[in-house]
């Protein structure tokens, strides 16, 4: 039995852990045995701290064997991405700038996940400070998908979509600025959720571009999703943008035959691989088939999108990263000089090509002479492309289209290209820009590589997309797949 | 708009070192990006511009001092300290 307990829903593991059929020390220990021979393989946790584990796990099962169980999370491990601080727990950001830290405190989400009765359970490689889209920025290591090895899991979440298409664990938190969340979900045949701006607080989230950052749930199927959503959401006043949890966003929706459903216009054409054409083509007539009325709708400015997001994007990030001269924490450079010598020489060796580049490209559009031309403009092309997004979700109730043009590209393909890869964000960014939620679901496979479609909906339309998922897995049979390794 | 930067000046702002082969790599890559940012300078676009928040309902927090991590906690953390302080190099030269 305990062989097959990585391949179980955590709704099931829920179930079973609740009829006392299963104990979370049995749980953890089956998945760290599991973390012993598949995890070199795919690279997608950069620690794992054995003993504190099951230490948690003995605690769960001695509360619920007191009858003080805390709901359906009890007893069951959630991995987090290392840009997520967990109390004594390693806080990298998968970077040599903070390769030594280990958290003092904890996140919002990670007191959430305790007052849930969860086990926090191990750091998920990522981009470094979340910036790129393979996992193939981290300074730690490799991170590969585990539904062929050659091949990247998406990124900047590259290690909580991996870990959970190798059945390493059930559930995992990811972090959203651009599609980081349902870019690698989609990659790696997973469900991702990018919520609402301001459902969830980012109290204690490394900071990459404050604007369009939003933490959220991974699992291998919508129902998981959901369930760790609803542990997740709840106001908190360390983040000003949180709002708290939402009746709208979070009780579940009506008949999902009954939505309407929009497609934009061109989406579906130029640069989209016909294999993840032709599988997003046929959830949209599944849906159709089921009662759901399909139109199509225009998105005039989305090609603005991306140049708007990296302008956005990186000019926040040269402002936050801006925080680590080497004084209060993280890399300190040995070479001996001025404080500002010792600032430059600390951020110099800490960071990594891709956070460089960023940050020397967000100085740029911040910079006198270039901020009107370049920030200011951007943020009235986000107005405009939010104005656009929300008077197409006035017509229907979700949009959808693919979730990355083209499947998982081979390690090293896309690493001397830094523009071809902020492409893979072209469906993903417009969300995180008008602020919506959005999801990630599995739709099919193009060969052997995992294929997603992309939904997104108004403020606090969570339940909506949640439902629309439901009903397309329920009929397919993506949910809960996992590679062979 | 992608008038040409100064990658060195640039480079001082973010208070980066870069070698020789560092600004010849990142002037040729930002050049680039600038170049598809140019989609912007010729859109035509909204004079106002909003916040990121898209639901109404956040609300500043009282002006309270609430719980801090402690000395410590702070300083357990930081690169070097000494007597519950965090160590900097000198920053006041002797005769100034």
């Amino acid at each position: 039995m305990a062989d097959a307990l990585h391949t179980l829903s955590a709704a099931e593991l829920g179930r079973r852990l609740a009829a006392g059929t299963l104990t979370s020390r049995a749980l953890c220990e089956a998945f760290i045995a599991r973390y012993r021979t598949v995890n070199d393989k795919v690279g997608a946790f950069t620690h794992l701290d054995e003993a504190d584990v099951l230490a948690q796990a003995d605690a769960s099962d001695a509360r619920r064997q007191a009858g003080q169980g805390r709901g359906p999370l009890e007893g069951i491990p959630v991995a987090i991405k290392d840009n997520i601080a967990v109390k004594g727990q390693p806080l990298t950001c998968s970077s040599k700038m903070l390769a030594p830290l280990v958290s003092p405190y904890d996140s919002h989400v990670a007191e959430r996940l305790r007052a849930a009765g969860a086990i926090l359970y191990g750091r998920l490689n990522m981009d470094e400070f979340a910036m790129g889209s393979s996992t193939e920025n981290s300074a730690l290591r490799k991170t590969f998908n585990p539904w062929d090895l050659a091949r990247i899991p998406g990124g900047s979440s590259g290690g909580s979509a991996a870990a959970l298409a190798a059945g390493l664990v059930p559930l995992s938190l990811g972090s959203d600025t651009g599609g980081s969340i349902r870019q690698p979900a989609s990659h790696c045949g997973v469900v991702g959720l990018k919520p609402t701006y301001g459902l969830i607080s980012r109290f204690g989230l490394v900071a990459f571009a404050s604007s369009l950052d939003q933490i959220g749930p991974m699992a291998r199927s919508v129902e998981d999703c959901a369930l760790l959503l609803d542990a997740l959401a709840s106001a908190d006043a360390r983040d000003m943008t949180c709002f708290g949890p939402s009746d709208r966003a979070l009780t579940p929706a009506g008949d999902a035959k009954q939505l309407r459903i929009g497609i934009p216009k061109g989406f579906l054409g130029k640069g989209v691989a016909p294999e993840v054409a032709a599988a997003v083509n046929a959830a949209v007539e599944f849906y159709r088939a089921q009662g759901c009325a399909i139109s199509e709708v225009e998105l005039p400015s989305a090609d603005l999108a991306v140049p708007t997001y990296y302008v956005v994007a990186t000019a926040e990030a040269s402002s936050n990263l801006g925080r680590y001269d080497g004084v209060r924490y993280g890399h300190r450079s040995s070479v001996a000089g001025t404080p500002v010598e010792m600032m430059t020489a600390s951020r110099s060796e800490g960071f990594g090509p891709e956070v460089k580049r960023r940050i020397l490209l967000g100085t740029f559009v911040l910079s006198a002479g270039y901020a009107d031309a370049y920030y200011v403009r951007a943020l009235r092309a986000r107005a405009k492309i939010r104005a656009e997004y929300l008077a197409a979700l006035a017509g229907v109730d979700v949009l959808l289209t693919p979730t990355v043009p083209t499947p998982a590209f081979k390690v090293g393909e896309k690493a001397s290209d830094p523009l071809q890869l902020y492409l893979e964000d072209i469906f993903t960014i417009p969300a995180n820009l008008a602020g919506l939620p959005a999801i990630s679901v599995p739709c099919g496979k193009s060969g052997h590589l995992p294929v997603g479609f992309h939904l997104v909906g108004a403020p606090l339309s969570e339940a909506k997309l949640l439902a629309a998922g439901r009903l397309f897995e329920a009929a397919h049979g993506f949910a809960h797949q996992q590679a062979a390794l | 708009m992608a008038e040409g930067f100064d990658i060195d000046h640039l480079a001082k702002l973010a208070r980066l070192s870069l070698t020789a082969e560092e600004k010849a790599l990142y002037s040729s890559q930002l050049s680039q990006i600038l170049g598809h940012f140019q989609a912007l300078a010729q859109a035509d676009l909204p004079a106002t511009i909003d916040d990121a928040r898209v639901v109404d309902e956040a609300a500043l927090r009282s002006d309270a001092p609430g719980p801090v991590l402690g000395a410590e906690a702070v300083t357990r953390i930081a690169p070097a300290a000494r007597d519950g302080q965090i160590s900097v190099p000198r920053v006041v030269d002797d005769e100034s």
